[in-house]
């Protein structure tokens, strides 16, 4: 762990690093509060009717999209801290960092047109 | 040979170990679960049909199981979190310990409370299949 820190602190990615911290403490309580929510608390089957009204809602609304994005920042470039450290072919780690990238773009885009439209009352 | 013989994995490996496995785990979930709600845009008959189709004592044993892992990544990587700050360090193995068990208990109780209500889920499975005997 300490020589990646060294090795990492020369290429800028100390900061991506400590991001990598801050977002799972972030992860850590919403993600808490979100199993809590829908396996406990919500006593009855996950349906559109069950969550429209609190997605709907503009605190949950900020919270599920701000859930949905560092979700996915956390979740994939931990992925890329993984692949970083077991494939070192120069034209296959570009390859793997553009797709990890479309995937990152294309489900963020997925997951925000999913949440915004939601209104209270409707 | 001998450094070999000798060689031990440390408690901290496996739970690094673990943590990535996890979070591979995790992310692959995620892309999954991000499609699968995504049907909320083709409205309520659309979303309701797909997350029926999950409403099976399986998929809420996967889902216990899915929970445990969640909740095994969180704990761990707090843990990991407050030793790169610096706390605990000269206390590893309680800090690693606390982890293990909020981590245990956590899941133990979430997971006792989605089992009970498999016990509903179930009773209602038998009920509609006797319905039709």
């Amino acid at each position: 762990m300490m020589i990646r820190y060294k090795e990492k602190a020369t290429t800028g990615g100390t900061m991506l690093w400590l991001f990598q911290r801050i977002t799972g403490v972030y992860l850590a309580a919403v993600l808490f509060i979100h199993i809590l929510n829908l396996h406990v608390l919500l006593n009855q089957e996950i349906t559109f009717d069950a969550i429209a009204g609190r997605v709907a809602t503009p605190l949950w609304k900020t919270i599920d999209i701000s859930f949905l994005i560092v979700a996915l920042f956390h979740g994939l470039y931990g992925l890329w801290i993984v692949l970083d450290d077991y494939i070192h072919w120069g034209w296959a780690r570009v390859c793997i960092f553009s797709a990890i990238s479309i995937v990152a773009l294309v489900f963020t885009i997925l997951g925000v047109i999913t949440l915004l439209p939601f209104q209270v009352g409707g | 040979m001998r450094v070999i013989k000798h060689y031990r994995i440390h408690l901290g490996t496996w739970a690094f170990i673990l943590h990535r496995l996890a979070g591979l785990a995790l992310i692959f979930y995620l892309i999954l679960h991000i499609w699968v709600i995504h049907h909320l845009i083709n409205g309520k008959s659309s979303f309701d049909g797909v997350m029926e189709a999950f409403n099976t004592p399986l998929f809420k044993l996967l889902e216990v199981g899915l929970i445990g892992v969640i909740l095994y990544h969180l704990f761990n990587g707090l843990r990991l979190t407050l030793m790169d700050m610096g706390f605990m360090i000269e206390r590893q193995k309680a800090l690693f310990a606390i982890a293990v068990v909020l981590w245990l208990i956590s899941w133990f109780a979430i997971g006792a409370v989605m089992v009970s209500r498999l016990g509903e889920l179930s009773m209602s499975l038998v009920s509609t299949i006797g319905g039709w005997a």
